[in-house]
C-alpha cells in the first residue's frame, strides 16, 4: 500500500481516452467503474498503481484505465504481475483476466500464485464463456450447457475457482458481481489491501453469448456470514455454495513472499573465486 | 471429371426420362476454413482438438458443427491450451489414430514445445496453421512467421492460396504424412483472413472419392501390441539422437517423392491438383519473375496480366511447398529469367542481406545454377501484419525487378520494404 496523496483523485481520473469495445450489456464495463472507484478510493495514483492482463475480452482493462498497463500473452497475467511486483514492491499490482485466460490456459499460473502468495490482487471476470473467439465453452460452463458449438453441452465438470484459491493458499477469497458497483468496490478494494495475494471472483455477465446471464442480477445475494480466517470453515461453506453468494469468504494470516530485491549479496567475483582453477 | 464413383450407382434415366450424370463433387460457397473442415471429415479424422485463436478457431466451430449435425464422427476435445491440445493429438497419432489440429500466431508458438517432438517423434499430425501475426503487439492480420517457424524440424510445410486447393492439399498432406516411408508432420499455412474468412465455389468431393485416393493410417511394427511391447520417446542422448537426426532428414528428402507420386494420382483421380510444388504463371517467356506464397497469388496474377497487356514479359511463381523445398522446380522455373522478385510475407530480422525468410532460401537454392544462368534475387517484405499486397505494389516491384535486370539502380542482394508507412 502506498501512502495517500494530498490531492485526492476521483474514479474517472483512472479511466483513459480510449473507448472500450465491448458488447453493449457486458458486465466488464462496471468492473472498469468499480475499480477505478476502488482506486480513488484508496487515495492512490496511476503512477503507483499497475494493471496486468492477458488476453480477452476482460484482459482489455489496462488499455481502458490510466495507470501502468501490461497486456500480457495468453493466459500468463500472474506470471507477468510477479515479475512486476517483486522487481518493484513499491507498486500495487492488480492482475485481471477472464475465466479462459486464467482458468484454462493460464490455470497453472492461478495455483502457484495461490501458493506463492505474492502480493498481488486478482480480478477474473467470470462469464462462463470465451466472448472474445465468439462462445465456446469454457472451464466454468455448465457441463450442460447447450449450443451450437458444443451441442449437448461438455458434460465435463466446471472449474471451481474458490475451492482452488482456498485450497491452494490464497490469503484472500471473495466473490462479487459486475452489476453491483459499490458494493463490489468495496470488496476489490479491501482485496488490494490486504496482504498477500488476493482472489476476487466478479460474476460479469456476457449477454451476447450467454443472454440468460443477465438473471444473475436476480440470482446474486449478499453472503449472509461475514468473512472467517478458518479454511476449514471457509471449504464448508463452499461445500455448500449455490456460487451466487457475494461476499469475503476468506481473510487469511499468512505471509506474503518477500522479495530479495534490496538485500546485500555477496560478490559475483567473490564467489567466482572460490572456483578457479 | 475423370473420376468415378463406383459407391454410387449411375441412375441410367430419371423419372424424367433424363440422364443424369453420377455426381460425385457438390460445389459449395465456403470459407477456406470451412474447406479444411471438409478435408478432415472426408479424412475421417479419429481424434481432433482444438482450442480458440482466431483466425483458426473458424476451423474448431465447422468441426464442430459437422459433429453436431452428424455429419462427422470422431473424438472432438478442446483442450485447456494449445500446448494440451496438440500433446494430446500427439499422443493419439503415436497409437494409431488419424488427428487433426490447428492454431495460429502465438497460439502455434505455445504449442512449439509439441510441435517440435512431433517431427521427432515421427508422427504424422496434420496441422492447419491460420497465418497471424505474432504479438506483442496484439495483432490478428497474417504474416508468415509463425508457421516458417517450423521450418527446421522435420515439419512439411505448405502455403495454400484457394479454399479449393486448401481442402485438396489437406487430403494429400494426410497421405503423405502418414505414408510409412515419410511418417513425419504436415502443417497447412492458410493466409489468416484472406484465405480462412473469404468464400469462394469450391469442389467438395464425395466420401468414395477420398477414400480410393486416401489410405487408412497405419503405424505398422509401432502400433501398442503386448506381442511387441515399445517405449514412445525414451531418453537416448548421444548414444542415438544424431542418427535418429539422420532418420529424419532422410525421410524429408523421400518426402518430395511422395509428394509426386500423390499429386499424380490425386490429379488422375480428381482432375485437378496442379504441379507439385510450385505453380507457374505467365512464366514461359518470361524475362523476370515474381515469386511468392499464399494468398498474395491474386494481386500479383492480376498485375502480371496487367503488365503482360503492356507487353512486360513478367511472370509469376508461386511456392507451394516450403518445405520439402522445391530446389529442383525453382532451378527449373527461373532458369532463364534475368532477375527474380521475392516477395515475403513475412521478416527475418538481421539475416543475410536481412531479406525476407523465402528470399534467403531461394538465394541458397540458386547458388549452385551455371553462373550464366544466376538471376539477380531482390527481396520485397510486404502484406506484414494482414496489410493489403495491391496491384500497385506489385507493379512497382516489377519495375525495381527489370531495373535490376537491366543494371540500372539496383544492386542483386537489396531488400525492400513495401507499402510501410516511413
Amino acid at each position: 500500500m502506498n501512502a495517500p496523496s494530498p490531492t485526492l483523485l476521483a474514479a474517472k481520473d483512472f479511466k483513459s481516452d480510449t473507448k472500450p469495445v465491448w458488447c453493449p450489456g457486458c458486465g466488464d464495463y462496471g468492473v472498469l467503474t468499480l475499480l477505478t472507484r476502488a482506486l480513488a478510493d484508496l487515495a492512490l495514483r496511476p503512477e503507483n498503481v499497475a494493471v496486468v492482463s492477458g488476453i480477452g475480452c476482460s484482459s482489455r482493462m489496462p488499455a481502458y484505465m490510466n495507470c501502468y498497463g501490461f497486456h500480457g500473452v495468453h493466459g500468463r497475467a500472474l506470471a507477468v504481475a510477479t515479475g512486476l511486483k517483486v522487481a518493484r514492491p513499491d507498486l500495487t499490482v492488480i492482475a485481471t483476466g477472464g475465466d479462459g485466460d486464467g482458468y484454462s490456459i493460464g490455470g497453472n499460473h492461478f495455483i502457484h500464485a495461490c501458493r506463492r502468495n505474492v502480493d498481488l490482487t486478482y480480478i477474473v471476470m467470470d462469464n462462463h464463456v470465451y466472448g472474445m473467439t465468439k462462445g465456446q465453452s469454457s472451464p466454468t460452463t455448465e457441463p450442460d450447457w447447450d449450443n451450437a458449438l458444443m451441442p449437448g453441452g461438455t458434460g465435463v465438470r466446471p472449474f471451481q475457482p474458490l475451492v482452488i484459491a482456498l485450497a491452494s493458499g490464497a490469503n484472500f477469497v471473495a466473490r462479487a458481481f459486475s452489476g453491483d458497483i459499490t458494493g463490489t468496490a468495496e470488496i476489490v478494494a479491501q482485496a488490494i489491501k490486504a496482504p498477500g495475494f488476493a482472489f476476487v471472483e466478479i460474476m460479469s455477465p456476457c449477454v451476447t453469448f450467454r443472454p440468460e446471464q443477465r438473471e444473475w442480477k436476480e440470482l446474486a445475494r449478499p453472503s449472509p456470514v461475514p468473512p472467517t480466517d478458518d479454511p476449514a470453515r471457509a471449504a464448508r461453506r463452499l461445500m455448500t455454495d449455490d456460487g451466487f453468494n457475494i461476499g469475503v469468504l476468506y481473510t487469511g494470516n499468512r505471509k506474503p513472499y518477500q522479495p530479495a530485491t534490496g538485500q546485500e549479496r555477496k560478490p559475483l567475483n567473490a564467489l567466482a573465486q572460490g572456483f578457479a582453477l | 471429371m475423370s473420376a468415378v464413383d463406383t459407391a454410387i450407382p449411375t441412375p441410367k434415366k430419371s423419372p424424367l426420362d433424363v440422364v443424369i450424370a453420377p455426381r460425385t463433387e457438390n460445389e459449395e460457397l465456403i470459407s477456406g476454413s470451412e474447406a479444411i473442415a471438409h478435408a478432415v471429415r472426408l479424412a475421417n479424422v479419429d481424434v481432433i482438438t482444438a482450442y480458440p485463436i482466431r483466425p483458426y478457431d473458424t476451423v474448431m466451430q465447422y468441426v464442430s458443427k459437422m459433429i453436431a449435425d452428424g455429419d462427422f464422427d470422431c473424438e472432438f476435445i478442446v483442450a485447456e491450451s494449445e500446448h494440451s491440445q496438440f500433446e494430446i493429438v500427439k499422443h493419439a497419432s503415436a497409437v494409431g489414430a488419424r488427428v487433426f489440429a490447428g492454431s495460429s500466431g502465438v497460439g502455434w508458438f505455445y504449442a512449439f514445445e509439441a510441435l517440435a517432438v512431433t517431427a521427432g517423434l515421427r508422427l504424422p499430425m496434420v496441422a492447419m496453421v491460420g497465418n497471424r501475426a505474432l504479438d506483442d503487439p496484439g495483432a490478428f492480420g497474417v504474416e508468415h512467421n509463425d508457421a516458417l517457424a517450423v521450418r527446421d524440424l522435420g515439419w512439411m510445410l505448405c502455403w495454400v492460396s484457394t479454399a479449393q486447393e486448401a481442402l485438396d492439399t489437406a487430403l494429400i498432406a494426410y497421405r503423405v504424412a502418414e505414408d510409412p516411408r515419410i511418417f513425419l508432420p504436415c502443417a497447412i499455412s492458410c493466409d489468416g483472413a484472406f484465405l480462412t474468412h473469404s468464400q469462394s465455389i469450391v469442389k467438395v468431393p464425395s466420401q468414395a472419392m477420398v477414400d480410393s485416393f486416401l489410405p487408412r493410417y497405419d503405424r505398422g511394427d509401432k502400433r501398442l501390441h503386448p506381442d511387441n511391447p515399445i517405449t514412445i520417446a525414451p531418453q537416448v542422448n548421444e548414444d542415438w539422437l544424431m542418427e535418429m537426426r539422420r532418420q529424419s532428414d532422410e525421410a524429408a528428402r523421400r518426402a518430395s517423392d511422395v509428394l509426386i507420386e500423390a499429386y499424380r494420382d490425386f490429379n488422375a483421380k480428381f482432375g485437378r491438383g496442379g504441379e507439385p510444388f510450385i505453380e507457374r504463371y505467365m512464366m514461359d517467356d518470361a524475362e523476370v519473375a515474381l515469386v511468392g506464397m499464399g494468398t498474395m497469388a491474386m494481386p500479383v496474377k492480376v498485375a502480371v496480366r496487367k503488365m503482360r497487356e503492356q507487353g512486360k514479359k513478367v511472370g509469376f511463381v508461386r511456392v507451394r511447398w516450403f518445405r520439402p523445398f522445391p530446389t529442383r522446380e525453382l532451378q527449373d522455373a527461373l532458369a532463364d529469367v534475368h532477375a527474380v522478385g521475392v516477395i515475403d510475407r513475412d521478416f527475418s530480422f538481421g539475416s543475410a542481406f536481412f531479406s525476407g525468410v523465402l528470399a534467403n532460401e531461394l538465394r541458397s537454392a540458386l547458388y549452385p545454377a551455371k553462373k550464366k544462368n544466376q538471376p539477380k534475387i531482390l527481396s520485397f517484405i510486404a502484406g506484414l501484419g494482414g496489410r493489403e499486397v495491391s496491384t500497385g505494389n506489385v507493379m512497382k516491384m516489377t519495375k525495381t525487378v527489370f531495373d535490376a535486370a537491366n543494371g540500372v539502380g539496383t544492386d542483386a542482394q537489396d531488400t525492400y520494404w513495401i507499402g510501410a508507412r516511413e
